[in-house]
C-alpha cells in the first residue's frame, strides 16, 4: 500500500487537527507515525464514515416513526390486527441490503489491511529484542560491530523508514506491547513467541504502555520510544554499545563504589564495572534516556535520589527494594548515575 | 401483597450480622503497599514486626521472588540438590524468625556478604518466606517455581519463558 | 363446575387455598412460588447493582484528575475486578433469569413453573454466589485480577492466597444457578404452554429466553471447567496453564471467551424480548416481520458461539483465523440489524402512543446502536489491535450492555410493575429519571471513545498530566454521576409509587399477552382457568376460550405438546418445600471447602447426596393410567 501513503497520511490530517490542544498525541492512534498506524487510521476513518451513515439511517426512520408517536392524540386506540406491510416488507430487503454491503465493505477493507500488515514481514531489517517483566521492559539490540546483544530498558530507539521485528517475551505474566502512534498493539505471553513488525516513518518522541492487565502497577509500565534518522540511531547503537563510562570525580567515585559494593549490584548491571545483576533493568547509559521507572519520572537528579530512596511512594508494590543511604551517599551516587551517559 | 419476612429476621440480617463479619476481618491476605519498611533487623524472637511479614501471604510470596532474584534459588531452590534443601531442615529443627534473619544475613560461604547487600525489607521478606517453607506442600513449591522459571536468579538469567 | 359468581368465588378460594404458602418467615424459606422468587431474586440484583455502581463512581472519581492519590493501585485493582464481576455474573445474567421466572408462566397462562423447587434453589444458590464475592469485600481479601483473571498473573506463582480462588468459585455458584434456571425456563416454554399456543404463535420475548437459555447450557460448562482448572492448578498443581510445565496460558483464555462471548448475547437477548413486547403493546399491532425476528434471534444464539476469538485479537494467533473471525463477527450485525428494522417499523405502522415503557425503548434504540457500531469497529482484527484494551473499548460494552440491556431492563421494570404491583409508576418521575440516566449516560461514555482514540489504557488506576486525558475523564465522571442520581430518581418512583401510584386494573396498557388477562398483582394461583390460544395476539381478540378441567383442590398444571400445544396430560405441580434451600447450603459448603482443600469434593458430596435424596423422595405411586403406564 505504498502508492497511497501520502493519501493516507493527508487524510489522517483531520482527526490530528482533534488533537490540537487537546490531547498530547505522543500515544494515540489518531497521529501516525509509522505505516501500520496509518493503515489502521485508514480503516478507522473508512468505518466511521460507514457507520456514521448507517447510524444517521437509523435514527432517521426512528424519527419517522416517533413523529407519528406523537402526533396521535388518542390514548388507547384500536389494535390493528393485520396491517397491510408491503412496503415494509420491501424496505427490509432494501435495510438488509445496505447492511450486507455495507458489512462486506468494512470486512474486505479490513482483510485488505491485514494483508498489509502482514507484509511488513518481507521487509526487516532489524531485529529488537523486548522482554516484559513486572512492571518494565527490558529492550535489547544486537550491535553490528561485536554481533553481542546490547540492553537497555524502557526506551526504545527505532530508525525511520525501515522496519523492524520487534521480538517479545515475557518474564513473568500477560503484558502487552503498544506504541499507538507506530502500530498495534502485540500481547507478550509467557511460553509463546510473538513479534510484531512496525515501520515508523516520522521522526521524534512517542510513548508506549503496556496494554494488558499486569499485575498492581499495570498503570505505570510505560516506556518511551524514539523515532530516529538511520544514521542517529546506528550513533544512538554505537553508544549503548559501549561500557559504562569510568568516575570522573571523587563524588562519583564513591558513588561507583557503592553502587557496584553495594545494595545496587546485586540486581543491576553497570557493563564493565562488577555490577553484574539480572533481575533489574541495564544501568550502563540511564543518564542518556529520557525517563526512569518505565516511563513515569523524568530523567534527572532529583527523581533518581527519590526513585533510589523511597521506590514506593512513587510506584506502590514495585520490586524496587527501598535502598536507605546516608545524605552524602545518596547524592554521590546520584552523581555518579547521572554520569552514565 | 404478602409479608415477606418478620420484622427480627430483617433486624437480625441487617444489623447483626455485619457486624459480625467486621470483627473477624482476616489479616492474612491483607494486602499494604507504601513507603513504610523495616529499617532494622529483628529485635529478638517476639519483635512485634514479625507478625506482620511471617503471617501475610503477600510477604511471604515476595520473599520467595526476592529468593530467586537475589540467588537463593540457585543452591535452595525446589530443583537443588538435597543437602541444600532447606524444606526438611527446617521441619525438624523449627527455628526463631531472628534465628533465620541472622543465618541468612551473616551467611556462611557466599561470595557476598547478605547483610550489607540485601535490604532489609527484603530480608524480613526473604526470612518469612524461608520459614514458610515446610508448611508448602513439594509438588504446591515446584508448580510455584515453574510458573516463576523466567524470573532471573541473581546473576543469571536463563532467558524469558519460551 | 357451577356458573355465576359463586361458583367463581368458590373457585377462588379452593384455588387460593391449593396454591398458598405458608406464613412468616418459614413461608419465605420454603415458597416455591415463582412470583415470590422472582421479586426477590430482583431486588438482590438490584441490590447488587447498586452495589457495583458504587464502586464504579469510586474509580470514577478516582480517574476524574490526572495523578490523583485517593484510591492506591491495590484497592483500584480490587474496584474493577469487582465492578465487572457483579455486573456480569451477579447482576445481568441473573436478573434477566428473574425477569423470565416472574413472567414466563404468567405469559403461558400458567400457574408456575415446571421445576418449582428448581427455581428456589437457583435463587439459594445464586445467593450464595453474591455471598461468596461480597462477604471477601468485607473481609479484606477481595479478589483483584480483574473479571477474567489470566494466568499466570492468576496462577499458584503471582496470585499467592485465595483471593483468585474465591472468584473463580463464585462463577461456579452463580453458573450452576443460571444453568438450574435456563433448565427450569426451556422446559416450561417448551411443555407447558396453554393450548393452542404453537410455536408460531409464541410471544417473542418466550422465544428470546428459550434461545438465550439454550445458549446458557451450552456456554456455561466452558467457564466451570476452565475456572476450575485454574483452582486445580492452584490446590494441586496441575499444570493446565504452566508454560514451563507443558500447559497453555492461551487455553484458559479461549475457554473463558468461549463461555464470554455467548454470555453478552445471553445478557442481551432477553432484552430484546423485553423491547419487541414493550413495542407491540404501544405500537397497538402485533410485530412487523414476526418470522425474521424468530430467525433473527436463532441466528444471533447461534453466531453468537463463533466470535470468541475477537476477544483475542491481540494475543497473536495466525492471520488469516483473525480475519474469519472478523467476518464472523460483522455478521452477527446482520440479524441484530434486521431487528431493529423491524422494532422501527412497528412503530411507524402502527397506531403508537408515548408512554414511559416506549420511551426507554427509543433510548435504547439511539443508544445500543452507537455500541453495535463501535462494535463493527472492533470487530475489524486489525483496527482492534489498536483499540482493544483502552477506554474505546470499556466504552463500546457499556454502550451496547447499558444501552442493549439496562434500558430495556428498566423499561421493562415501567411496563410490568403495575402487573406486579396493581399500580403504576409515576409518568413524571419516569421521563425525569429516563432523561437523567440516558443523558447522564451519554455524557459520561461518550467521551471514553475519544480517551480511547487518544491512548488511554483500561484498568489503570491513575495517568500522567502531560497525556491531556484529564479533562475528558471529568466529563466522563460528570455524567456518570447524573446517571447515578437518575438512577436514584427511579428507584425512588419505584418505592413511592408502590404506596402512593395510580392504581391499575388487569390491564392498564392494552397489551394483547396472557399475563394481562389476570388481576394486577397476580393471585398466588395466577390464572382462574387455563386459556387457549388461537392467534398471535390471544387478548386482541373478541372472545378467549378457557379450557377447564384444571384441579382447584391442588396444585396441578395442565402440559401440552412441544409443537401443536395440544393438551396431552395433567401434571402435579410441586408445593412448598425445605429442600432447595438445604441443597444449595450442601452445595455451598462443597464450593467453599474445595477452595482450602481437594478432600471438600469428597465430603462435600455426601450431604449432597443425602439432601438430593430427600428432595427426589417419591410421593406416590408410579401412574397406573394415562400416558406414563406404557413404562
Amino acid at each position: 500500500m505504498g502508492g497511497t501513503g501520502s493519501m493516507r497520511r493527508g487524510a489522517a490530517l483531520v482527526p490530528v487537527m482533534l488533537l490540537v490542544g487537546a490531547c498530547s498525541g505522543v500515544q494515540s492512534p489518531l497521529a501516525p507515525a509509522g505505516e501500520q498506524a496509518a493503515d489502521q487510521l485508514w480503516l478507522f476513518q473508512l468505518m466511521l464514515w460507514v457507520c456514521g451513515i448507517l447510524y444517521l439511517l437509523v435514527v432517521g426512520f426512528l424519527g419517522l416513526a416517533l413523529v407519528r408517536v406523537f402526533r396521535n392524540t388518542s390514548r388507547l386506540a384500536e389494535p390493528e390486527l393485520a396491517p397491510a406491510d408491503r412496503t415494509l416488507d420491501r424496505s427490509l430487503l432494501v435495510w438488509a441490503s445496505i447492511i450486507i454491503a455495507g458489512l462486506t465493505l468494512l470486512a474486505g477493507a479490513s482483510f485488505v489491511v491485514d494483508r498489509a500488515l502482514a507484509a511488513a514481514q518481507a521487509r526487516e531489517a532489524l531485529r529488537v529484542r523486548v522482554t516484559a517483566h513486572q512492571w518494565w521492559w527490558r529492550i535489547a539490540y544486537r550491535d553490528p560491530a561485536s554481533g553481542r546483544w546490547v540492553e537497555t530498558a524502557n526506551e526504545l530507539h527505532l530508525p525511520a523508514g525501515r522496519t523492524a521485528r520487534i521480538e517479545l517475551a515475557s518474564a513473568d505474566v500477560i503484558h502487552s506491547f503498544w506504541v499507538p502512534n507506530v502500530a498495534g498493539k502485540m500481547d507478550v505471553i509467557p511460553g509463546r513467541a510473538n513479534a510484531i513488525d512496525v515501520t515508523p516513518h516520522r521522526l521524534g518522541w512517542f510513548r508506549g504502555q503496556c496494554a494488558e492487565f499486569c499485575g498492581v502497577q499495570h498503570a505505570k509500565m510505560a516506556f518511551d520510544v524514539k523515532v530516529d534518522t538511520p544514521a542517529e540511531f546506528a550513533a544512538w547503537l554505537a553508544t549503548q554499545a559501549r561500557s559504562a563510562a569510568a568516575p570522573a570525580d571523587p563524588v562519583a567515585a564513591r558513588g561507583f563504589q557503592i553502587v557496584t559494593q553495594g545494595q545496587c549490584a546485586m540486581c543491576h548491571v553497570v557493563r564493565g564495572t562488577a555490577a553484574a545483576g539480572r533481575p533489574g533493568p541495564d544501568l550502563t547509559h540511564i543518564a542518556s534516556r529520557r525517563s526512569i521507572a518505565a516511563g513515569i519520572l523524568s530523567m534527572n537528579r532529583g527523581n533518581l535520589q527519590g526513585w533510589i530512596a523511597q521506590p514506593q511512594a512513587l510506584k506502590p508494590g514495585t520490586m524496587m527494594p527501598a535502598v536507605t543511604l546516608e545524605p552524602g551517599d545518596a547524592d554521590a551516587v546520584a552523581h555518579y548515575l547521572e554520569q552514565l551517559k | 401483597m404478602q409479608r415477606y419476612a418478620s420484622f427480627t429476621f430483617r433486624a437480625a440480617t441487617s444489623l447483626v450480622l455485619p457486624g459480625v463479619f467486621a470483627l473477624v476481618a482476616c489479616t492474612k491476605e491483607g494486602r499494604t503497599l507504601g513507603p513504610e519498611q523495616p529499617l532494622t533487623p529483628p529485635v529478638g524472637a517476639s519483635d512485634k514486626r514479625i507478625g506482620v511479614f511471617q503471617n501475610n501471604l503477600y510477604q511471604v510470596s515476595q520473599g520467595g521472588r526476592y529468593f530467586s532474584w537475589y540467588g537463593c534459588a540457585g543452591c535452595h531452590g525446589s530443583t537443588a540438590p538435597n543437602s541444600h534443601d532447606l524444606a526438611p531442615d527446617l521441619a525438624q529443627h523449627p527455628r526463631a524468625f531472628d534465628a533465620i534473619y541472622a543465618m541468612i544475613a551473616d551467611h556462611p560461604r557466599v561470595p557476598v556478604h547478605y547483610r550489607d547487600r540485601i535490604p532489609t525489607e527484603q530480608l524480613w521478606q526473604i526470612t518469612a518466606y524461608v520459614r514458610a517453607l515446610p508448611a508448602t506442600k513439594p509438588e504446591l513449591r515446584r508448580r510455584q517455581d515453574l510458573d516463576e522459571a523466567g524470573e532471573p536468579q541473581g546473576a543469571q538469567w536463563a532467558g524469558p519463558v519460551r | 363446575m357451577s356458573a355465576g359468581a359463586d361458583g367463581v368465588e368458590l373457585r377462588r378460594a379452593e384455588l387460593a387455598e391449593a396454591w398458598r404458602d405458608p406464613p412468616g418467615l418459614w413461608g419465605f424459606l420454603v415458597t416455591v412460588d415463582h412470583k415470590r422468587l422472582a421479586a426477590r431474586y430482583i431486588v438482590t440484583t438490584m441490590f447488587l447493582l447498586f452495589l457495583a455502581g458504587l464502586l464504579a463512581m469510586d474509580m470514577r472519581i478516582q480517574l476524574s484528575a490526572p495523578g490523583l492519590h485517593r484510591m492506591g493501585p491495590q484497592l483500584y485493582n480490587e474496584s474493577f475486578s469487582l465492578h465487572g464481576s457483579t455486573m456480569l455474573f451477579l447482576v445481568s445474567v441473573p436478573v434477566m433469569e428473574a425477569m423470565a421466572l416472574w413472567l414466563v408462566p404468567l405469559m403461558l397462562g400458567q400457574r408456575n413453573m415446571a421445576f418449582p423447587r428448581l427455581a428456589a434453589f437457583s435463587y439459594w444458590l445464586y445467593l450464595g454466589g453474591a455471598l461468596m464475592l461480597w462477604v471477601p469485600h468485607a473481609l479484606d481479601i477481595t479478589p483483584d485480577l480483574g473479571w477474567f483473571e489470566y494466568p499466570p498473573l492468576s496462577g499458584p506463582g503471582y496470585a499467592p492466597g485465595h483471593r483468585v480462588d474465591i472468584w473463580a468459585q463464585m462463577i461456579t455458584f452463580t453458573e450452576v444457578a443460571a444453568l438450574a434456571a435456563s433448565v427450569n425456563i426451556i422446559a416450561t416454554i417448551l411443555k407447558l404452554r396453554p393450548p393452542g399456543m404453537t410455536l408460531a404463535r409464541m410471544p417473542l420475548f418466550l422465544w428470546a429466553m428459550l434461545i438465550a437459555s439454550l445458549m446458557t447450557i451450552f456456554a456455561l460448562p466452558a467457564i466451570m471447567l476452565t475456572t476450575s482448572m485454574l483452582i486445580a492448578d492452584r490446590l494441586v498443581a496441575t499444570h493446565f496453564f504452566s508454560p514451563s510445565g507443558g500447559g497453555d496460558v492461551l487455553l484458559f483464555q479461549h475457554l473463558y471467551w468461549f463461555f464470554g462471548h455467548p454470555e453478552v448475547y445471553i445478557i442481551f437477548i432477553p432484552a430484546v424480548g423485553f423491547v419487541s413486547s414493550i413495542v407491540e403493546t404501544f405500537s397497538r399491532r402485533p410485530i412487523f416481520g414476526y418470522p425474521a425476528m424468530v430467525l433473527s434471534v436463532l441466528a444471533i444464539g447461534v453466531l453468537a458461539f463463533g466470535l470468541w476469538v475477537h476477544h483475542m485479537f491481540a494475543v497473536g494467533l495466525p492471520r488469516l483465523g483473525n480475519d474469519f473471525y472478523t467476518a464472523a463477527s460483522m455478521t452477527i450485525a446482520l440479524p441484530a440489524g434486521v431487528q431493529i428494522f423491524c422494532w422501527i417499523a412497528t412503530i411507524f405502522s402502527g397506531r403508537p402512543r408515548m408512554a414511559t415503557p416506549l420511551l426507554w425503548v427509543v433510548g435504547f434504540l439511539v443508544t445500543f446502536v452507537i455500541g453495535g457500531m463501535s462494535g463493527i469497529m472492533t470487530a475489524s482484527a486489525p483496527l482492534d489491535l489498536q483499540l482493544t484494551d483502552t477506554y474505546f473499548v470499556v466504552a463500546h460494552f457499556h454502550y451496547v450492555l447499558v444501552g442493549g440491556a439496562i434500558f430495556p431492563l428498566l423499561g421493562a421494570f415501567c411496563y410490568w410493575y403495575p402487573k406486579a404491583t396493581g399500580r403504576l409508576m409515576s409518568e413524571r418521575l419516569g421521563v425525569l429519571a429516563f432523561a437523567l440516566i440516558v443523558g447522564g449516560f451519554n455524557i459520561g461514555f461518550f467521551p471514553m471513545h475519544v480517551l480511547g482514540l487518544w491512548g488511554m489504557p483500561r484498568r489503570v488506576y491513575t495517568y500522567p498530566a502531560e497525556m491531556g486525558w484529564g479533562p475528558l475523564n471529568m466529563l466522563a465522571t460528570i455524567g456518570s454521576t447524573i446517571a447515578v442520581i437518575g438512577g436514584l430518581v427511579f428507584v425512588a418512583n419505584a418505592l413511592w409509587s408502590y404506596w402512593r401510584g395510580e392504581r391499575a386494573g388487569a390491564d392498564p396498557w392494552g397489551g394483547h399477552t396472557l399475563e394481562w388477562l389476570c388481576p394486577s398483582p397476580p393471585p398466588s394461583y395466577n390464572f382462574d382457568s387455563t386459556p387457549t390460544v388461537r392467534s398471535i395476539t390471544p387478548l386482541w381478540e373478541p372472545e378467549l376460550l378457557a379450557y377447564d378441567g384444571i384441579a382447584t383442590t391442588k396444585r396441578e398444571l395442565l402440559v401440552t405438546s412441544v409443537m401443536e400445544a395440544e393438551p396431552i396430560y395433567r401434571q402435579n405441580s410441586v408445593g412448598p418445600s425445605i429442600w432447595p434451600l438445604v441443597a444449595a447450603v450442601a452445595v455451598s459448603i462443597l464450593f467453599v471447602g474445595s477452595i482450602f482443600t481437594p478432600w471438600a469434593l469428597v465430603w462435600g458430596a455426601l450431604p449432597i447426596a443425602i439432601t438430593l435424596s430427600l428432595w427426589f423422595w417419591p410421593t406416590r405411586e408410579r401412574a397406573k393410567t394415562g400416558p406414563l403406564r406404557k413404562r
